[in-house]
């Protein structure tokens, strides 16, 4: 008898074409909804930085987005987008946006303010500051927090299926409905993997954008801590 | 120059941080705003790079009323140095003292050539500008905050009680480099400060600040020898007549040729304040011979000391706070 315990992997191999596509369409759906929440949330953080009415809209618009369900946002959506990826794409992109835009907002916030007024008083642009003093504290934030969406909006992606998105999401549907562990576990399995996968990539970027310095404290902070 | 012409500052809230302050530094001066918490003092330094805008009045640098400058540019023209220090921990000392020059589009060779001039200046050594600013002790880093601010040549130079943050050894150590380093330079320099003793060593003339206006604006001497109302006789200390001691060199009192037939065995040197030379007194007995360069080229008695030192604050004097 065939254990569960390797026959999603038996089925992955024996559907190899069908499989890299779910897979294919289940990481674009998350690769463009995760570069839209960017394009959103990144500017909307810094605004919200400098200006504190701005901050204060843009932070319950962020909180209220991450309260709504992906499942809800998926079928209200897909009656003016259709089938198809796009409304799951929206979901993802709501969803991923309140992590990036806390974490830009934290990033920035937690720059030291003596270090921007003697940036201001010796004649830096708003945009030189961002730039030159901001910026490269709270990289390694941001981008912990787009790592943090991403591995969340993977989850999110699988609901796609109840709107003909494609993904994942569709074996595991199947292996529901027709109790077979073997799809429905070829189906989950995957994306478990994939957020690791990806989260791994991500602390891997992390730590390439975080200026030595920074690194060297954190490390010595943590080492103080244990 | 620098002119203030019935500066004010009002806050939304409606608080009267300056009110009616008017005053002049002349070029290459140090003007030092001495006051209590709350006088104002940092509120009317950062007024003149605009950090703070004005309310009322007038700030006139060089003959341009500093409204008519660009902020920014403005601002890369005058070098500012805060108590925080506020060094860029993620860059190294030598792109943190090129940042205005970087900022002004200098070239490297030109932009190196600078910092190496002002680590020489700031008396540490070249490698220092390849290290990070954490790994620098409190006074050298602030050393490099005043090597940054001077980077682009400023002709104005504002410093927010910039030894503020350092233990008192360090302070004074600072403190003595820093009036060197202002022989050398021809920069105007405003120096807020809590301190009397550090507004009073540091200026040429000092600015004493209460509750948003200018009480009294003199050279140190003559503040310590004709304070204008009881606030500053508190402020400026009982022991002002000590002050003025260590304000005034052996050098202005000294009775020359000397009133005394034989060399005593403490002498004086011209350059000594009059401070240490009352403390010579409590441990030879005054007069004393005042010698320079092996020879001995005066005296100096007690009688000579009281001759210079004035205090115009007696009785008599109208008392506005009693």
């Amino acid at each position: 008898m065939q254990s569960i315990a390797t026959s999603w992997i038996d089925y992955i191999l024996a559907n190899q074409d069908q499989f890299l596509g779910l897979l294919a369409d289940h990481i674009r759906m998350v690769g463009i909804g995760e570069i839209i929440a960017i394009v959103i949330a990144v500017p909307a953080g810094i605004l919200a930085t400098r200006d504190p009415r701005a901050a204060r809209i843009i932070e319950g618009l962020g909180a209220t987005a991450q309260t709504i369900p992906a499942l809800g946002v998926v079928a209200l959506t897909f009656t003016f987008l259709g089938l198809g990826q796009r409304p799951t794409i929206l979901a993802i992109v709501i969803y991923a946006v309140f992590p990036i835009l806390k974490n830009t907002v934290a990033g920035i916030q937690q720059v030291d303010d003596s270090m921007v007024r003697a940036g201001r008083g010796m004649g830096m642009t708003n945009l030189q500051r961002l730039r030159r003093l901001e910026l490269p504290y709270a990289l390694p934030v941001i981008f912990a927090g787009i790592r943090t969406s991403t591995v969340l909006c993977i989850g999110v992606a699988y609901i796609g299926v109840f709107v003909g998105s494609g993904g994942l999401g569709i074996w595991v549907q199947a292996g529901l409905t027709s109790v077979s562990y073997d799809i429905m576990l070829a189906g989950a399995i995957p994306g478990a993997l994939t957020v690791f996968a990806f989260d791994q990539i991500f602390k891997y970027i992390e730590q390439a954008v975080t200026p030595e310095i920074i690194a060297d404290d954190l490390e010595a902070d943590t080492n103080v801590a244990a | 120059m620098i002119e203030l012409s019935n500066v004010r500052k009002v806050y939304g809230d409606s608080t009267e941080a300056v009110s009616n302050v008017s005053l002049e530094v002349s070029q290459g001066e140090t003007a030092t705003l001495v006051g209590p918490s709350g006088c104002g003092k940092t509120t009317l330094l950062t007024m003149l790079n605009r950090l703070t805008e004005l309310t009322d009045g007038e700030i006139i640098i060089d003959g341009t009323p500093i409204s008519d400058h660009d902020k920014i540019e403005l601002r890369r023209n005058i070098g500012y140095v805060i108590q925080e220090i506020g060094l860029f921990n993620h860059m190294t000392v030598g792109d943190n003292i090129g940042i205005v020059p970087d900022l002004r589009g200098w070239d490297e060779e030109r932009k190196k050539e600078r910092i190496g001039e002002l680590l020489d200046l700031i008396q540490l050594p070249l490698d220092t500008k390849e290290r990070y600013p954490e790994s620098l002790s409190g006074g050298q880093q602030q050393r490099v905050g005043v090597a940054r601010a001077l980077a682009a040549e400023p002709d104005i130079m504002l410093m927010d009680e910039p030894f503020g943050a350092l233990d008192p050894i360090t302070r004074e150590e600072l403190q003595d480099e820093f009036l060197e380093i202002q022989e050398g330079l021809d920069v105007t320099i405003v120096f807020v400060s809590h301190d009397i003793n550090e507004a009073l060593k540091m200026g040429d003339k000092v600015a004493v600040l209460n509750d948003g206006e200018l009480v009294q604006y003199d050279s140190p001497r003559d503040l310590l020898a004709n304070p204008r109302n009881a606030f500053v006789e508190d402020f400026v200390g009982e022991d002002r007549l000590l002050k003025q001691l260590s304000l005034i060199p052996v050098r202005e009192a000294t009775t020359s040729p000397s009133e005394l037939d034989e060399r005593t065995s403490t002498v004086l040197h011209p350059d000594d304040t009059l401070k240490s030379a009352v403390q010579s007194f409590y441990h030879a007995t005054e007069p004393l011979s005042v010698v320079e360069n092996g020879q001995v080229v005066g005296s100096l008695s007690e009688r000579d000391i009281r001759s210079v030192v004035s205090d115009s604050a007696e009785e008599g004097l109208p008392n506005k706070y009693a």
